[in-house]
């Protein structure tokens, strides 16, 4: 009697501690989903690619992260800056119920065509890296919030910043998206405003070859200089084909010209003296820059970050942040969302407006130095060192 | 199973089998997520065909079918259904199978202009575009019900075919291609560089509603959450059905008569009285049709167009699927759209050399079976053996 | 005045390279009765082939641009020449009686097939490559007007291979040949001549032109894609049939013809309608092409050929 006690108390202390064992905390958290979006074939790759690697970066910092109550997965969309596959992809990411949220695409274009479609399933997305103002003030979608400034400041600093710099007289070639008619509206705007004369506007399609009939326009009308609103790709041969042509006028180009790609494309010596600006402090001036180019190379991806790189980690933190703190839920994470003021990222303080737009005064000047893109405050050409075009 | 060898079984019993065999493999193939469980069923699809074929089975169903075609269709519609029903709010497999169904009624269209009448068309994403740009726009600015206008878009398609066909049919066949393809280039570079019709930057398309029933919406059934794109499958199905008949009526019609001749030899041909360009045209024109009907709905159902979707490699890619499928042979589209638009996206790793690997295959069927997949049988004109 | 002579300049080297990707469409179609495709996206590979020899050559630390640019072009002619050989050889010869739109679909297939692989397979290939720029870049002034030497050699160039094709086919032994199969195969075999032989040989010739216009494209606009060969495959077709398939006189104003229209379209549309973009000239182009066909079908200078029935 007494053993069969002794059994049966054995029995159910061993059962009450393999209970207990089981229900501990498990070693492995529940996995939430994360998509990202962005231009990883195409013209605009290096950016896409980036972009990508940084959000990368994010999620894995943040699963090391013993204090994080779940494990991230980032899933991985190419929309090779093309609105139709932008789409395409989008609806697989948002139609995808395990997905909880989205860090979304560069081209505006595309940002354009698919803020539709992440509104009609619900799943909340940060933008990083398109300028169009439209995305977030065109449009009452609360799914669609964005990281990075618009290109409105980024026009404005440009118009005025060359005005300071004595030039008169300006061209302006832009490409037919979205992104480019935004730019060239903008700038042409800022520039009347500031008391710039504009001697002739060319639009051009995204993938054109042959500027030939639109350089030989623009040399008869001997601008100052020559503001390009578009992308790389065709950054490059413009700037190529200016050369060709004998146009001795300076290149002006906006935050999407502003990668290495440029430079290569084009050559050191075409590219010396290029311009471009870039919304947000220059990361290599932020407190988390540095640590965040460290943790960038330990991981040995094989792309640079490029410019917004800083916005893709900073968006892809956002998110983590919120699921944390609501669990993966769209709905709740959407609202978390919408609620951000004045959060600390890597890009500085991010604070959404009531068109879940994060408002960056800042812009930065770039020039192209010596094959590389530099901030034109630590420039040559800013103590005169070295002279634009024209000056 | 000595049953399956003996020709005395029903035509009925083996159309069942038959038809729920495909619908269950579907329903596996569509559900499977990881590349191993794809690869598997692949490869089961390839012994049974290839034993299929050895055991003669292949020859019972299509004789099956043949005797039994109302049956075999209706079989066909209900796996359809059923495979809707299981997917109910899968979304994008939903999706999926929308486009298969699209694609697979604009590639019926080709097989009329190039198997049967041989007209060489390569602007079908062209007509197709035209199907959606002019729903799009009619969708927006006019308040017609969109019923009315996917019958528009497709005569607009159509009206347009033909004008562009008229004037070289009086020649050989390259000089038709030349022309179908600098109108393909046309239409696109012409949409891209032209704002009003959405530029590079692309158009919304409104949803598609019946009498008054929004199809974006989606619906609620026995308390359960439908996918909007339910609605648009069942419309997508009773297009493509629709297409099929008709096809397979002009088929084994005189005017499907008079079209063999004229591809098989147009000398020949006229000497017989037949109005050669008159034929062309009419299967030019109806081809055209069906691709602009596609479009349309293909467009309410995607949302949104953008020029870059209907570009040359666009074009090429429809006539793949003809080809593959077998010119001339509607039933062997869906399995060809299927290779096409389905198995890219569930082995993600040939997603990139998708379109490398579809040219090859259709060079290899080119030079080493040019019948495609499920060729076309020679016209019966007395049919042996099936009562 | 020199606005008009920079157009006039750009139409001459446009129409120079459409002209030479012409010419060897209407070198296959003469001799075999065949459509190729896939012969701009030979261009395209014979200029990645030479961008190839260029980068290598860099490797090997020779960078005298004479060298490069004479390694660029022979290892683009020979890569190309070799390609259009093998492509006669296992996919147009096996293919010729089988009906003429297969054949036209296999090689449009297989000009998808060699772009896709370029695109796939040369490290970035998604993205416009720069091309070397290996002619001298001084420049003469003429008045208002800028001519570059590189444009003016490569111009001339052009010209030269052109003619030097055309010698080849009207004042050569080997040009008798490919007249002689293009005119009739069976007699031409009966002859003497070696049918197989000639025709690789004029499908490495007219691949080898290809790659010529490719590099030239190349050195002309400091950059290549892989997407180039399939509008300059469609213009050079355009452009042949326009001046008449089997004809090389035709292929030639063909090509010019065609640079024509696009020059003028961009030139006088924004005119006409102001703020066009200039990518109307296309629309343009072959709008024209498409309305010459429906009055002429057979081309400006009309196809002479008569169908065994």
């Amino acid at each position: 009697m007494v053993k069969a006690n002794t059994v049966l108390k054995s029995t159910m202390l061993c059962a009450a501690i393999g209970l207990g064992l089981m229900s501990a905390p498990s070693f492995s958290k529940e996995v939430v989903k994360i998509g990202f979006v962005g231009p990883l074939t195409g013209g605009t790759s290096s950016i896409g690619l980036g972009g990508r690697n940084s959000a990368d970066l994010a999620v894995r910092l943040r699963n090391a992260d013993p204090k994080s109550k779940y494990t991230y997965q980032l899933v991985t969309q190419d929309d090779e800056c093309r609105p139709n596959v932008g789409v395409q992809v989008a609806t697989k990411l948002a139609a995808d119920k395990s997905i909880i949220a989205g860090v979304t695409h560069f081209c505006s274009a595309v940002a354009m065509g698919t803020a539709p479609v992440f509104a009609r399933f619900g799943l909340p997305v940060i933008v990083w890296g398109a300028v169009l103002p439209e995305i977030t003030y065109g449009n009452d979608f609360k799914e669609v919030h964005r990281v990075n400034g618009t290109m409105i400041n980024q026009s404005e600093v440009a118009a005025k910043f060359m005005m300071q710099q004595g030039y008169k007289k300006w061209a302006i070639i832009h490409d037919t998206t979205d992104y480019g008619k935004g730019h060239n509206k903008y700038f042409s705007e800022f520039l009347k405003k500031d008391g710039g004369q504009i001697l002739g506007t060319f639009g051009v399609t995204a993938d054109q070859q042959d500027f030939t009939t639109e350089l030989t326009k623009i040399r008869e009308l001997k601008p100052d200089v020559i503001y390009f609103g578009g992308l790389t790709p065709l950054g490059v041969r413009i700037r190529t084909q200016m050369e060709k042509l004998g146009i001795k006028a300076q290149f002006e180009g906006t935050s999407g010209i502003k990668s290495d790609a440029y430079i290569q494309g084009v050559g050191e010596k075409l590219a010396e003296g290029s311009l471009s600006f870039l919304e947000g402090a220059p990361w290599e001036k932020l407190p988390g820059g540095l640590a965040f180019t460290g943790q960038y190379r330990l991981q040995k991806y094989s792309e640079p970050p490029e410019a917004y790189g800083p916005f893709a980690y900073a968006a892809a933190n956002l998110i983590m942040d919120a699921v944390e703190k609501v669990g993966p839920d769209r709905k709740k994470v959407r609202d978390v969302l919408n609620q951000t003021k004045n959060v600390d990222t890597l890009v500085g303080k991010v604070t959404f407006d009531e068109r879940r737009q994060n408002i960056v005064p800042l812009v930065t000047k770039y020039v192209v130095e010596d094959g590389k893109w530099a901030i034109w405050e630590d420039s040559s050409y800013a103590t005169g060192k070295r002279k634009l075009s024209g000056q | 199973m000595n049953s399956k060898t003996s020709l005395k079984k029903p035509a009925t019993i083996v159309l069942f089998v038959t038809a729920i065999v495909i619908t269950i493999y579907m329903w596996l193939f569509l559900h499977a997520e990881s590349q191993l469980a794809v690869a598997g069923l692949i490869v089961v699809a390839l012994i049974a065909t290839i034993a299929g074929k050895k055991l003669g089975t292949m020859q019972h169903i299509e004789q099956a079918a043949a005797s039994r075609p109302g049956l075999a269709r209706i079989w066909a519609i209900l796996g359809v259904l059923a495979l809707t029903a299981a997917f109910y709010d899968s979304h994008f497999i939903l999706l999926m199978m929308g486009g298969v169904l699209l694609y697979s009624t604009a590639c019926m269209g080709l097989t009329l202009q190039f198997g049967f009448s041989g007209v060489a068309n390569f602007a079908g994403a062209a007509f197709f575009g035209i199907g959606s740009y002019t729903a799009a726009v009619l969708a927006t600015h006019t308040g017609l019900p969109q019923l009315v206008n996917i019958a528009l878009s497709g005569l607009v398609a159509a009206i347009l075919g033909s004008v562009l066909i008229l004037p070289v049919l009086r020649t050989r066949g390259h000089y038709a291609a030349l022309v179908t393809i600098a109108f393909g280039i046309l239409f696109k570079t012409f949409i891209e560089v032209n704002d009003v019709l959405g530029g590079p930057q692309g158009l919304q398309v409104p949803s598609m509603e019946i009498f008054g029933y929004q199809f974006n919406e989606g619906f609620t059934l026995f308390g359960l959450d439908v996918s909007f794109y339910v609605s648009y499958v069942l419309l997508s199905l009773v297009i493509c059905a629709c297409a099929f008949v008709l096809l397979r009526a002009l088929e084994r019609s005189w005017v499907g008569l008079s079209m063999d001749v004229v591809r098989t030899d147009e000398t020949a041909a006229s000497t017989f009285g037949l109005h050669i360009k008159r034929w062309k045209v009419i299967a030019f024109t109806m081809g055209n049709l069906f691709a602009g009907i596609a479009g349309s709905v293909y467009g309410m159902m995607v949302g949104f167009i953008a020029p870059n979707n209907f570009t040359f490699s666009d074009s090429l890619l429809l006539l793949s699927i003809t080809i593959l499928g077998g010119l001339g042979n509607p039933i062997g589209l869906i399995p060809a759209a299927l290779i096409v638009l389905i198995l890219p996206e569930k082995f993600q790793f040939i997603q990139e050399y998708r379109v490398l690997l579809y040219a090859a295959l259709v060079i290899a069927i080119l030079l080493f079976r040019p019948d495609g997949l499920l060729p076309r049988k020679t016209r019966l004109f007395f049919s042996k053996g099936a009562a | 005045m020199s606005l008009i002579g920079q157009y006039v300049f750009n139409g001459l080297m446009l129409g120079v390279i459409y002209a030479m990707v012409a010419v060897g469409f209407t070198l296959f179609f003469g001799v075999l009765d065949v459509i190729k495709f896939s012969h701009g996206d030979t261009l395209m590979v014979g200029a990645f082939a030479g961008l190839t020899a260029s980068v290598g050559m860099m490797a090997l630390d020779i960078s005298s641009p004479w060298l490069r640019l004479i390694a660029v072009v022979i290892t683009a002619v020979g890569v190309t020449g070799l390609l259009g050989a093998l492509i006669a050889k296992f996919l147009i010869l096996p293919l010729h009686k089988a009906p003429p739109l297969n054949t036209l679909l296999a090689t449009l297939m297989l000009g998808t097939v060699m772009r896709e692989a370029v695109r796939l397979f040369y490290p970035d290939g998604s993205n416009s490559q720069p091309f070397p720029s290996l002619l001298p870049s001084g420049s003469v002034e003429l008045g208002d007007l800028s001519l570059r030497a590189d444009n003016v050699i490569l111009l001339l160039s052009g010209i030269a291979i052109i003619a030097g094709v055309h010698f080849l086919i009207t004042k050569t032994r080997l040009g008798m040949a490919i007249r002689a199969v293009a005119q009739d195969g069976e007699t031409a075999r009966l002859m003497g001549i070696n049918f197989e032989a000639v025709v690789l040989l004029t499908f490495a010739i007219g691949s080898a032109m290809a790659a010529l216009a490719g590099v030239m494209n190349g050195l002309y606009y400091n950059e290549i894609n892989f997407n180039v060969g399939l509008l300059l495959g469609v213009i050079g077709f355009a452009a042949a049939i326009l001046g008449g398939l089997g004809n090389i006189y035709g292929a030639i104003i063909g090509g010019f013809l065609f640079a024509g229209l696009q020059v003028l379209g961009s030139a006088t549309l924004p005119a006409l309608i102001p703020n066009i973009p200039s990518a109307y000239k296309d629309v343009f182009a072959f709008a024209v092409v498409i309305m010459l066909m429906a009055w002429k079908p057979t081309g400006l200078i009309a196809e002479k050929s008569s169908e065994r029935v």
